[in-house]
């Protein structure tokens, strides 16, 4: 009757790669007809050699030979750790403030109130307050994923179906049973959508405070690049970062639905 | 207020045990400064394995009735006793078929059902299959609730509580939102069920075919006074033929006391 699994057809799958083809295809015709010039944006075999020796060349080689490997670990590190930290205290303060109006209240004015404050107005202080590094960026990270996990996780706590809390207490629930039972799983959907916005944003902070001057990470990368003028390093990172942030935000989005069958089945 | 005096008909469930007591039920909301009475001195008694229709207009008070028998919401007036103990907040002991769809979208069907159920997983199992196969829904135990139909819905809704053997099983217009020929497929597998299982049954509807169909006795409610206006018993022997002249009696005697 229903058909369970849908496949889609390798048109449909064709169509995700139409936007970045064109755009590959644009910036070769500019630069092969060198309407641009080459110091502004460099030919795309250029970044191409560029990117493969940054990714597969023998260190010491050249400046930036075979380093992506301990860049994106670093990188990869930072983004992890501040991504749990915003994850592990976003979670729990967004069901309470979705569910306990006094907490929301308690919440509300602060939360929204550090929310106004451009992530670039952290930098200066956390650098005083962690120095230049890992802290540091680990602070800003887990400081921007933060809220968009708290906010949408509230949102999704806050629009639970009260029927369905009663369908539960009649059929026995208690209420912590009752958290993981039919709050989790009713806020889901948006659960799912505030850990991807986080996630999102966890990469763009991650260069933010890689920008600072520590000595590995992709942002570092593209930060040591600029004062080289070495523009092809600049757009290879810029392609990887791109690239490793779409990989990551469907890693995180599988692993919710292998996890939870709630995220398989409404998100 | 002054109590109604009320002529005391011959006890209609002669016999049965006591369930349910109900004693001058009252319900105010206040909203927006302005105080509502929805419920003012609702009394009944339910015996043992009852089949109880509770017939209103919309907006007379039936789900607030219903809420409060199921200790969703607490009553500003009066008691509810059952089994001899006050009623005070939610419990398996009275479940509730509700007005809307209130399946848990995260689950199958199969889970749906087993979800109150606690105990070993082969007795749980065991459980499930049985009843899934008393409403019907064998064949679709893996589906999803948006995957079936509003029938299918209800049956689903109605295993889920009947699998917990409630003392007090609360419909709230279970069938109000089927087309005519699904409805009467689902009042006969409702009866079938209450054949078997003998459970006490309160069924809020507004159809009065209804009423006169299911009821072994039918309590009007009166949305401007707040109270069970009439107990109407019906003696109709089972299984009741919509044209006999009984049925048709009754229908038209309810309809101008509606
Ligand atoms: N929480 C509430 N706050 C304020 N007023 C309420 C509340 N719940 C119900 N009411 C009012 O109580 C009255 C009865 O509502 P109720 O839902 O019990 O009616 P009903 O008989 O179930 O109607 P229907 O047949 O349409 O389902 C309505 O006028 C409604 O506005
Ligand atoms: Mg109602």
């Amino acid at each position: 009757m229903f058909g369970r699994i849908r496949r889609e057809s390798p048109f449909a799958c064709a169509q995700a790669w139409v936007i970045p083809g064109i755009m590959a295809s644009l910036w070769f015709a500019l630069s092969q007809t060198g309407a641009v010039p080459q110091y502004l944006l460099p030919h795309p075999l250029e970044v191409i050699r560029a990117g493969h020796s940054y990714l597969l060349g023998s260190p010491g080689e050249t400046p930036y030979a075979g380093r992506f490997y301990s860049d994106l670990c670093s990188s990869l590190m930072r983004v992890f750790l501040g991504f749990t930290f915003a994850l592990a205290v976003g979670i729990p303060a967004g069901i309470m403030s979705g569910r306990i109006p006094a907490v929301n209240r308690l919440l509300s004015n602060t939360v929204n109130g550090i929310r106004a404050v451009p992530g670039i107005c952290w930098l200066p202080l956390a650098m005083v307050w962690f120095g230049i590094g890992m802290k540091t960026t680990v602070f800003l990270v887990a400081l921007a994923a933060f809220f968009p996990i708290y906010l949408n996780t509230a949102a999704g706590a806050r629009q639970v179906n009260p029927l369905h809390y009663r369908a539960g207490a009649m059929m026995g629930v208690t209420r912590i049973r009752g958290i993981f039972a039919i709050l989790l799983p009713a806020s889901m959907p948006q659960i799912i959508t505030g850990l991807r916005l986080g996630l999102g944003i966890a990469w763009a902070y991650l260069v933010l405070g890689e920008l600072t001057g520590v000595p590995d990470g992709l942002g570092a990368v593209i930060m040591d690049a600029r004062m080289l003028g070495r523009i092809d390093m600049i757009v290879v990172g810029i392609v990887l970062i791109a690239g490793i942030g779409r990989v990551s935000d469907l890693l995180l989005y599988h692993a919710m639905r292998l996890l939870f069958r709630s995220a398989r089945r409404t998100a | 207020m002054k109590r109604h005096l009320k002529v005391i008909a011959p006890s209609p469930f002669a016999g049965r045990e006591k369930i349910l007591e109900i004693r001058g039920l009252g319900k105010r909301f206040e909203s927006n400064g302005r105080l509502l009475k929805v419920l003012d001195q609702v009394d009944f008694t339910v015996g043992e394995g009852e089949f109880i229709c509770i017939l209103g207009r919309s907006g007379c008070g039936k789900t607030t009735l219903l809420n409060i028998l199921a200790g969703f919401i607490p009553p500003t007036a009066g008691e509810v006793l059952l089994r001899g103990r006050p009623v005070s907040g939610p419990g398996p002991d009275r479940c509730v078929v509700f007005q809307e769809d209130a399946l848990f979208p995260w689950l199958t069907v199969e889970e749906n059902i087993a979800f109150g159920m606690r105990g070993p997983k082969q007795a749980v199992k065991d459980e499930v299959e049985h009843f899934l196969s008393l409403v019907g829904l064998t064949e679709f135990r893996s589906y999803l609730p948006r995957e079936i139909s509003g029938g299918m819905k209800q049956r689903v809704a109605l295993a889920r509580v009947l699998i917990l053997r409630p003392a007090l099983l609360l419909m709230d217009e279970p069938f109000a939102a089927l087309d005519a020929q699904a409805r009467q497929g689902m009042q006969n597998l409702l009866l079938s069920l209450w054949a078997k299982f003998a459970h006490t049954i309160l069924f809020v509807t507004h159809d009065v075919g209804e009423a006169v169909k299911m009821a072994d006795r039918i309590l009007l409610m009166d949305g401007d006074t707040g109270s069970i206006r009439e107990e109407i018993p019906v003696h109709l022997a089972r299984p009741r033929e919509k044209d006999s002249v009984g049925f048709l009696r009754l229908l038209r005697h309810l309809m101008e006391r509606l």
